[in-house]
Parts: C-alpha cells; structure tokens; sequence
C-alpha cells in the first residue's frame, strides 16, 4: 500500500486536454503505464491552477514544458530534470493579418501568450529589429480574428488550426515559421522538480519510457489514438472537435520527428539546448546559460 | 425496338398520332415549364421576403437589447469618470448596473494594473446575479489576471466600445459555466489614457432561446456564428462552441460554405443557395447589431417548394395521362377513319392483278376518303375503256407491221438482189447493198445492161419510213422508164426531175446519181443531182468530180448537166448514200468521208478492191464504228468494177 502510493506520479500536461498530450491519453488508457508499474494520474491545470503552479506547490509530480520555458524556471531557481522530450521541432508561427508579411510589419501589434510561450518569438523580433508591440493575452485567437491585432503567435498544431477554422487565409506570405528561419529550438517535454527526480529515478524512468511507449503507438495508431484523444476532450468539456484534434495530432506526431535523423528521437538535443539559451541570454531573458547538463536526467 | 419502329412505319394511325401528341407535348412542356418558372420565382421571392422580415424582426429585438447595454454602459462610465479616483463606489456603479438592468448576466469594471495604488495590481468591481440577489465582489487575482481578457484588451485596442466573441465565464465561487458576451468599453481619464474598462455580458441563453425560436418552416432551423465563424446557435449541440462553420471545410473543401462563412462573418446581409448537409437549402443571413455575430435561417429547398413541387408532380401526372389517353384515342379514331383506305388498298390490289370487273365498296361519304373512292371508281372505268381501246390499237398496230413487212419485201423485190447479178458477164463486176433505218426505207439503186452499156442509179430520198419507199419506188420506176429510150445520163435525170417534180405534191426530194458505163470503151458519162461524189478505187483513191445540181423534185425546170470520165480497167466506181458517211455512234460522231477514204484505201493496200469486198469491208468499218448505236438513216452502198478483157 504504501509502495502504491509512493510510486503514484500525478502528471499534470501544460494545457487542456488536446492531441497535444495524446501519447499519455494512450499510455494510460492502454495500460502502459500500469505494465511499467507507475500509478499515473493525469490532472489537467485549471485557470486558477496553471501547471507549474501545481509543479510547485508538489500538487503534481510531473508536468509538461516547453523547451524555453523550462529553461526560464530553472533560471528562476527551480532545477528542472527533463525526463522526455518528445518535440524535435519548433512549432509556432507568426500569423499576419490582411495577407501581410510579419518581416515586414515593423511595430505591428502582436498576439503572445499571456503564461509564456513566446521566448523566441521576442528574441527574433529583437534581432531582426521588428519591435513588436507585443499583446499578452490569456488564450485563444479572438484578439486577433476581430482584427484588434496586426499579427499572432500561434502553435503550429494548435492556434494555427483555430485561425484555419475561424477562416483565415493562410499563405506561403503571411505565415512565418520559426523552424525555418533559424530558430528551429524543440520545444513539449517532460519535466519533473530535480529533488523528485533524485529521489525517484527509477519510477521516473519507467514513466518515461511508458509515456515514450504511448507516443509510438500513437503514431502507428491515429485514428485509435484520436479516439482516445476525444474521450480525454469529452471528459473534460473542452470545446473543440475531432477535425481540430485529427489536424493536431497529425501536427504534433510530425514535429516529433527530428529533421536530420527522419525518425522519432525522444532525446534532448544539446545543439537546441545551446541556441535557445544562447538566444535568450543575448536578448536578456535569461541571466545566465542554462546548459544541456543542468536540464539531463543523464 | 426495331419491332416497334418497324410497326410505327407500317401504321399510319400511330404515327401521325404520334406526331399530334408529340406536338402536344412539346406545347404542354413550353407553356408548363413558363408557368412553373414563374410560380418558382414567385414562391423564392415570398420565400425570401418572409425570411427577410423574420430575420429583421429578430434582429430588432436583439439590437434593442444590446442598445440597452450599450446606453447603460456608457452611463456607468460617465458615472466612474466623475469619481475616478473613488475605487469603492465601483462596487456601487457595477452592481447599480445590475440592480438597474435585472436581465444582464454580470457587469465588471475593470482598472489596469496599480490604478489604485493602495489595491495592488488587480481592481475590477464585480457583479453578479446569484441566488440570493446580487454578489460584488473585487474580481482580479494571479489566478485570473483579466487583463490579458479579450473583454480588457478589445476596446483597447480597437479603441472604440465593442462586442467580444461568446466566451465560456466561468464563475469561480459558485464554479458555474455560462456562455456569454460582453460589451466593453475602455474609461479614458481627461487626457484620453485608458485607466480601465466597463464590462457588462449578456446571457447567450436568452439570445439562443430567441434566435432558436425563429422557424418560418417546419424543417428549417437557425445558426449563429461569431466572428471566427463559431456556432453559438445550432440545431445540433455538439457543434455549439465547438465548431465553427468552416470546420467542416478543413477536411473537406466546400467552396460555398466556405463562402457563406466569409459573408457572414464580414458582417454582410444576404441570401445563398447551396447544399448544406446533403439538403439543398436556402440561408439568409443578416449581422446581429453590432456583436460581430451573425444569425441566418436554414430552411430546406423542399419546405419553401414543398406545395410547389406537389403541385407540379400533380399537374404532371394528369398532363402525362392525358397525353397518353389522347394517343390512344387519336390511334383508334384515325384507325377508325382511315379503315375505307385499307379496303380501297385491298381492291386496288384485286384491279391490279387483272380483275378490272371488281365492284368498289360504296363508302357513301362525302369527305376526302368519299372523293378519293369516287376517283378510284372513274378510274377503274377510263381503265376498262382504255384497255379496250389499247386492245384494238394493239390489233391494228399487228395489221400495219404485217403491212410494212410486205412493203419491205415489194421494196427489196424492186432492187437487184441476187449478186453477182450477171455471172455471165466478165467485163463488170456489180455489188450492192441497202440496210434501211426502218421497216422500209428511202434509198435505192439500180443498173441494167442495154446497148452494151451499163446503166446504173443510187439515189437517196428525203425523209423515212413509208412515204420515202413510195417516192424511192416512184423514182426508180421512172428512172426505168425514162432509161429506156434516153441513153445520156443528163437527159435521163432532166426527164425523170420532170415527171416527178410534177407529181411531187408532199415536196419530197431525192438524190440522184445516174451513170452510163461504156463497157466497149471505158467512158463514162454521168450526171449527179445533189448526190454523195462516188469514189473510184483503182490504182489509187480518188473522187469522182460531179458538178454542183439540185436534188430531183425541187425544180421541174433545172437543166441537169452531163458529165464524162475515163474508168481504167480494174477501177471500182463505189457509189454510197449518206447513210454511211452519216453513220454515227453512241457519242454522235459521224463515220465521215475520211474513214470511208482510209477504209478504201485499207482494201485497196489488201489488193480487196472488188465490189463485194470493198462493200464488205465499208460495212465491217461502219459497224465498228457505230456498235451499239441505233442506226440512224438508211444505208446503201453499190460497187462497180470495170474489166475489159478479163
């Protein structure tokens, strides 16, 4: 009884419930995770309880994180351990209003995520000397559609979708892809507090692998992990519905696949780690390197 | 099918009711398809104009609630502004909003972060209904900084009062969901910076509820969209929120809901045609005020043209019915009528195989038909009469060529018909031939031997047929009579010109040559009235040259002129008529002197240059030349070959 409730893991995904986090929706519906003998509960983050405020408080023992964003917390002085990294490609995009090219609105109004996911999207406004005027806003494309903004940050898998289905036009010329210019820094791992980890290695490496375990099948199985990706939607009454969940997780399952290798690498890479840090410390948004070594579980 | 084609060509009863209904038809479907056209545009026209007062009276309605926020919000911030810097008597304006207005969901007035210094980051006066009447509470926290809210931002940014999307509210004390929108409003102090914002939601309920209602036709229904195309009314409630009215175009393009979408959430007022959902619907859409949303009412082709298309079908089922019981009954009637034709077809059969005695049907009317077998009945008669008259002709016709053929062979009795005619004489060779045109004809020759001379004639008689052989035979019985006791060929032809062209009244003319062959001697004397020159094959082929005279029987006066020649021994005189210079072929080319030169010379080459075969190798020629042609005139040759001492 009480190695049951020691090995219990919480996991906390950073958003709602999307195919975003299909492959954990899978390794715990298909058991995954009960074979690897983890006891996992997936609690999504509320708007009062945003996940790395549940990370803090121990309301859960893992949580997902974008790559920069992780690197700000550690910074912030709470060490991170990275026992998954599932994105081998950057996501987000800048989409313009009117068909316009974002390199050439300089001090447009920009869309960014109130909770921060936008690090290197400043970074490049900054060095390619755009100077947005960034909008922080809590979520969704509204802002946006009713054309209060000049251009947003969007998700490839995610936001961009939702401004499909809101029936924006998208173009070669009014998308900017920061994969392709440069900025291509993975992104949605794993995360777990260093002092957890330490004390729980093993159970965070067979969660690991049984979270990695979901992932692969999720990809050999969309339509069955969509399925399963809806009941997790339908639990929690998110508004969304399966053509948005089939385009994301279709996305997601590409960006897990590294670019150089063509296959699904589950690993850091130390190259990203470097350039996004770097990226962050020149523009002031860190206060000093955060290096691959310090975010390993290795 | 090739039956029934086969059967229509062989009845004239279907086919000409064919052709009626076929007509018929084609007038029913021109004046049908006007006339349905017209009621079409007339029941789209209804349609729309019924659409279009419902979609303006819903419209009003909700625009008359939203000007309520909209004067109410605009009020509270003249209120703010007169004590900005009193941040308790928020709470009294936020909930004095709701007090005053029982049917806005919630009212919030929002400052920017630090306003109120002694407050902190977050102040926002927040109103609610609840159970026990209305909670003001101050709304802000780290857990729902409003600030990033689209409410907050929205005016802000487009720096005018607006409408935000639907949004999910979540009340956190209580942890109830609501869809609702909200007006937004930012409060600027005097130098026009944004110190916060008014905002005041509406219930989506309410809203759905009435849009909901709206159902001019018993399948038809309504939607609601926001800007982004989201549905916040629609019949199935898995889509409210949750998709958007391009959802379904993402995997599947669908140009014109694509198009309906953008008009819509252009704000635009229309009406479109398309398939929506397998069914084709007519939508008419038309903006909500000033939210951003638009309503539009679905209803399906087959409820506005529901009685129309009924009534169609019906019209169309009795117009196929009649046309089919008009085919039948216009078959039967012409049967009916054209069944006198069958019966004189039958008759006209039994006439024709030789049974002109059958009695006609006696139809007793007075229409064509009656005209028609009147007709048949006069003509049967004329044809009883004709074939009697035709049966006589025949008979006497029979008698006539019995006739002819015996004038043939009186008129052939008259010429010299056994060749050679005098074996017993060696000094002259004599052949002859004579082929008429028709049964008897207007050539003729002849030669007799008196005083040691040889008298001969070839002569050729205007015109055919019977009277030529009456005037041939006339000629040559006076050329007989007048040659026996004239011995000078020129005496001969003036004497016989006389006797005949005295009794030449029907005008005929013949010519003549007439010759006296000293047979002693060689010397010929002769005379030609208008005749063919003869030729003289000898040692070479040459024409004997005859003065220029008149036909016999024109002119009993013309003194005819004599003329002389030397024959050499061997030489044949070889007389002709134009039959054979004449003689022409099937594309009308004549045989020509020339030919009859080249055909004497041929035979003279040969050494054939005695009578018989000169004759027989002119006819051969002739013959090759014509072949199939019909011969054209009457054609006479005679040959003459002098030899002394053989």
């Amino acid at each position: 009884m009480l190695r049951a409730q020691e090995e219990t893991i919480i996991f906390t995904p950073q958003w709602t419930a999307q195919a975003q986090f299909a492959g954990y929706y899978v390794a715990e519906s298909k058991g995954f995770y009960r074979e690897a003998g983890v006891n996992v509960r997936i609690e999504h983050p509320s708007s009062t309880q945003p996940a790395m405020t549940r990370l803090r408080n121990n309301q859960c023992q893992a949580t997902t994180l974008q790559l920069c964003q992780a690197m700000e917390i550690v910074d912030g002085g709470i060490p991170l351990v990275n026992i998954l990294q599932t994105s081998m490609n950057n996501a987000m995009v800048i989409v313009s209003a009117r068909g316009k090219d974002p390199l050439t609105q300089k001090g447009a109004r920009v869309g960014i995520w109130s909770v921060g996911f936008g690090q290197l999207a400043i970074c490049m406004s900054i060095q390619d000397h755009l100077d947005y005027e960034w909008v922080r806003f809590a979520q969704n494309t509204n802002l946006f559609v009713a054309g209060a903004l000049d251009a947003t940050l969007a998700m490839s898998y995610n936001e961009y979708y939702q401004l499909v289905q809101a029936g924006i036009q998208m173009t070669d010329k009014n998308v900017y892809r920061f994969c392709d210019h440069g900025y291509n820094v993975q992104e949605d791992g794993v995360y777990m507090s260093r002092d957890y980890y330490e004390s729980h290695k093993d159970l965070a490496k067979r969660f690991a692998q049984a979270s990695r375990k979901g992932w692969e099948w999720a990809a050999e199985h969309p339509e069955e992990a969509l399925e399963i990706v809806m009941e997790y939607v339908d639990r929690e009454h998110i508004a969304t519905n399966i053509v948005l969940q089939r385009l994301m997780l279709q996305e997601v399952l590409r960006l897990q696949v590294d670019r150089e290798s063509g296959e699904r690498e589950f690993r850091m890479r130390p190259d990203m780690v470097q350039l996004a840090s770097h990226l962050m410390v020149e523009n002031h948004m860190l206060g000093r390197e955060i290096t691959y070594k310090e975010l390993s579980y290795e | 099918m090739n039956r029934i084609l086969s059967y229509i060509r062989r009845k004239l009863s279907v086919r000409v009711s064919l052709w009626v209904v076929i007509f018929a038809a084609i007038i029913f479907i021109a004046a049908l398809s006007f006339l349905f056209y017209q009621s079409r545009e007339a029941v789209r026209q209804e349609a729309v104009s019924r659409a279009t007062q419902i979609l303006d009276k819903t419209s009003l309605r909700v625009e008359s609630i939203l000007n309520r926020v909209e004067v109410a919000s605009e009020m509270t911030e003249w209120l703010v502004l007169r004590h900005p810097e009193q941040a308790d008597s928020m709470f009294v304006y936020s909930r004095g909003m709701l007090l005053n207005n029982p049917d806005f969901y919630n009212c919030s007035i929002a400052f920017e972060p630090y306003y109120f210094k002694d407050r902190g980051r977050y102040f926002s006066a927040y109103s609610k209904h609840d159970a026990d009447g209305i909670r003001t509470i101050q709304g802000g926290s780290d857990n729902y900084q409003y600030f990033y809210m689209d409410w907050y931002l929205m005016p802000k940014l487009l720096d005018k009062p607006c409408w935000t999307e639907p949004y999910m509210d979540l009340d956190v004390p209580t942890n109830t969901v609501e869809t609702v929108t909200s007006y937004c409003q930012a409060i600027k102090d005097r130098d026009g910076k944004v110190i916060g914002v008014i905002n005041t939601s509406l219930s989506l309920n309410w809203l759905s509820h009435t849009i909901s209602a709206v159902k001019p036709y018993p399948n038809s229904y309504s939607i609601m969209i926001g800007r982004g195309g989201t549905y916040f009314v629609h019949p199935d409630s898995t889509k409210i929120t949750r998709q958007s009215i391009f959802t379904q175009t993402m995997e599947k393009p669908d140009s014109s809901l694509s198009a309906l979408g953008h008009a819509m959430t252009r704000g635009e007022e229309g009406m479109m045609q398309m398939q929506l959902n397998g069914e084709k619907s007519f939508i008419f859409y038309k903006p909500l005020g000033q939210t951003g949303c638009s309503m539009a009412i679905v209803c399906p082709e087959r409820d506005i043209f529901g009685g129309f298309d009924r009534l169609r079908r019906t019209v169309m089922i009795i117009v196929l019915a009649g046309l089919l019981l008009m085919l039948y009954f216009f078959i039967r009637i012409i049967t009916r009528e054209l069944s006198p034709l069958r019966r004189l077809a039958d008759e006209a059969e039994t006439i024709a195989s030789g049974q002109f005695d059958a009695v006609l049907p006696d139809f007793r009317r007075t229409d064509e038909i009656g005209q028609l077998s009147h007709s048949f009945g006069n003509m049967q008669q004329s044809l009883v009469r004709y074939i009697g008259q035709l049966k006589d002709t025949t008979a006497q016709k029979a008698s006539i060529e019995r006739d002819l053929h015996i004038a043939n062979e009186i008129q052939m009795g008259m010429l010299p018909k056994v060749f050679p005619s005098y074996p017993e004489r060696e000094d002259v060779q004599i052949y002859a031939s004579l082929a008429p045109a028709k049964e008897v004809g207007g050539d003729l020759f002849d030669f007799y031997f008196r005083d040691g001379k040889l008298f001969f004639c070839i002569g050729d008689v205007s015109g055919k047929g019977v009277p030529a052989s009456l005037f041939m035979a006339v000629t040559r019985s006076v050329f007989r009579t007048v040659s026996a006791h004239e011995s000078l060929p020129d005496r001969v032809m003036t004497n016989l010109n006389k006797t005949i062209a005295e009794i030449n009244d029907s005008l005929m003319f013949v010519t003549l040559f007439v010759g006296v062959l000293d047979l002693q001697t060689g010397k010929m004397q002769y005379c030609n009235a208008g005749h063919d020159e003869p030729l003289l094959a000898g040692a070479g082929v040459g024409t004997l040259p005859c003065d220029a005279n008149i036909p016999v029987g024109v002119d009993p006066t013309w003194n005819y002129s004599l003329q002389e020649a030397d024959i050499y021994p061997r030489t044949t005189i070889f007389l002709f008529t134009d039959g054979l210079t004449e003689a022409e072929n099937a594309s009308h080319e004549l045989f020509k002197i020339e030919r009859v030169r080249e055909t004497a010379e041929a035979s003279l080459s040969r050494h054939e240059q005695a009578p018989h075969q000169l004759i027989d190798a002119m006819t051969a020629a002739v013959h090759e030349f014509v072949g199939d042609a019909q011969q054209s005139d009457d054609l006479t040759m005679m040959g003459i070959q002098f030899r002394p001492g053989a």
